[in-house]
């Protein structure tokens, strides 16, 4: 890599995009580096399943000819972005990490695909995922399995494994990622980056392949809250094709940026947020706090009553929905899953309908008893998730006291409460464990308030320097 | 909703064939001990559910999103 290039990616997606306005900087350099940096570690990582390079120099062109003509094409104008597996882009392959769509091409692009385009984004490529997302460790049977740019042993979690690992390894300046139980945030957190699950009926789910439709989401993962924040401003809003997509008023989510955390109440459950941790991701979090405190912030506690039982609900849910989805490609093409996806599609066949709605109406309890809490805070902070990066192949974690525990439950143990409640929550980095790998914070805001969640998350970061660690790949 | 036996093989080739899904064979006892966790635990989450002070909840199958509820802060 040359200086040059080593220099372009460093830049954050918001100091790129602002030389590529003042002109400093090309889409036609941002592009070529990005592309050289996917082409040296994408046999390592395996972040990729498909790389748009030529498309990528040609859009590139055409974006740099209309810079140079004056024209402003929008917030990502020339900035190179990358886009889970199982968003719809016209006329190229879409997998969702799976044999089955191994040669799907969708006649249109999802809405959030066509938003990025609209606001001058250029795609390199499609990035590896858990198989359909049903998963958090995208250990992916079909296309590779993804690894943590902090450690290649380790997992990069998932499902937007792939986006996750881009990101970090510097091989994109922000990606789209998808989350039902936590795939945006878990991935974020394991790789050291921020991402965040929207409002459910924010972003509009067009076009993406669906895991769990009651619960699935679209949102930006990038190196810092304010690249978040530019993406999300791109993507957010009503869209006639999806009816569950929301009509209110979109928010301005980069001016607040600045604002800071003076007078931010945050929320904190301490029965259930900070117990079951690894050492040192409790103690990331607790120094994250009280970073947020002597930025002017105020901890308030607050009692979720009925907060446990919503791994089970997340499971049922994310169970059932699935398949149902895959009720017919199980029957027909069972071989053609992976045997953890084939085996968690099976199970889900077998809950029973009462399972189902009890937990469809356990999230209208927890939703209710986030929203009267509410009233006293302006959002939440608690561990992403428990544990760092576990080694790849690994299926149980330990937590504490050397007890093994079922990844994919344990995996869900903060995630789950964003997705059962429809609520926001970002993913900001708060440490580093002793081993060097990344620790992630979780902000839950209010509904369709991810303003304060960007507002807070950008004011840790300006405290902060956990977000521009660099792997050393 | 506390008394069932364990889920075991037989019983998850039963639910495959109430379901009319054909398991290939030797995946009843892959299945079997996930599955039983999380009945099991859905049961405990039905069990809190039906309790009287929760009658009135339906279920969030799909959450709305009126103009006003994101006007009400």
């Amino acid at each position: 890599m040359t200086g040059m290039s080593k220099e372009l990616l460093g830049l954050s997606l918001a100091e790129a995009a602002r030389r590529v306005k003042t002109r400093e900087v090309s889409p036609v350099e941002l592009v070529t580096a990005t592309l050289e940096r996917i082409e040296a570690i994408n046999p390592k990582l395996s972040a990729y399943i498909s790389v748009y390079g030529e498309q990528a120099r040609q859009v590139a062109h055409a974006a740099e000819t209309m810079a140079a003509a004056g024209h402003d094409l929008g917030p990502l104008h020339g900035i190179p972005l990358a886009l889970k597996d199982n968003i719809a882009l016209r006329g190229l392959t879409t997998t969702a990490g799976s044999r089955i769509l191994a040669d799907w091409k969708p006649d249109q692009d999802a809405t959030v695909a066509a938003r990025l385009r609209q606001a001058g984004a250029i795609f390199v490529g499609k990035t590896n995922m858990h198989e359909f997302a049903w998963g958090g460790t995208s250990d992916n049977p079909h296309y590779g399995t993804v690894r943590n740019p902090w450690d290649v042993e380790r997992f990069p979690a998932g499902s937007s494994g792939g986006s996750g690992a881009a990101v970090a390894a510097r091989a994109c300046y922000g990606a789209i990622g998808i989350d039902t139980g936590g795939s945006i945030r878990l991935p974020s957190a394991i790789n050291g980056i921020a991402g965040i699950r929207p409002t459910y009926g924010r972003v509009s789910n067009h076009g993406i392949i669906p895991l769990a439709w009651s619960m699935d989401t679209a949102g930006p993962m990038a190196r810092t809250v304010e690249d978040c924040a530019i993406v999300f401003s791109a993507i957010a809003g009503h869209d006639p094709k999806d009816s569950s997509t929301s009509r209110a008023a979109v928010s301005d989510y980069v001016s607040g940026l600045r604002l800071g955390a003076e007078g931010l109440r945050i929320g904190i459950v301490p029965d259930y947020f900070f117990a079951h941790l690894q050492p040192p991701v409790l103690k990331a979090v607790r120094d994250a706090l009280d970073s947020f405190v002597s930025l002017g912030a105020r901890l308030v506690e607050v009692d979720i009553e009925n907060i446990q039982g919503n791994i089970s609900a997340q499971l049922t849910i994310e169970s059932a929905e699935p398949s149902t989805y895959h009720q017919r490609w199980l029957r027909e093409r069972p071989d053609d899953y992976g045997e953890d996806v084939r085996s968690l599609l099976e199970i889900g066949e077998m809950l029973l309908a009462t399972h189902y709605l009890q937990a469809q109406r356990y999230r209208s309890l927890l939703r209710q008893e986030f929203l009267d809490a509410f009233r006293q805070v302006d959002f939440f902070v608690c561990p992403t998730l428990p544990f760092t990066a576990t080694r790849i192949g690994e299926l149980k974690v330990v937590i504490e006291n050397g007890l093994e525990e079922d990844m994919l439950s344990a995996i869900m143990q903060f995630t789950g409460v964003p997705s059962l409640t429809g609520l926001p929550s970002l993913n900001v980095p708060c440490g580093f464990d002793d081993d060097g790998l990344p620790i992630g914070m979780q902000l839950i805001g209010r509904p369709f308030d991810e303003a304060t969640l960007f507002r807070a998350g950008a004011a840790f970061q300006g405290a902060s320097d956990f977000h521009l660690q660099e792997p050393d790949l | 909703m506390t008394s069932r036996k364990p889920i075991d093989a037989p019983s998850v080739r039963a639910l495959a064939e109430y379901a009319g899904l054909a398991l290939a064979p030797g995946r009843e006892a892959v299945l079997a001990p996930t599955l039983d966790a999380w009945v099991a635990d859905a049961e405990a989450l039905s069990l809190k559910m039906s309790a009287p002070e929760h009658w009135t909840l339906a279920p969030a199958t799909i959450f709305n999103h009126p103009v006003d509820e994101a006007g009400e802060r």
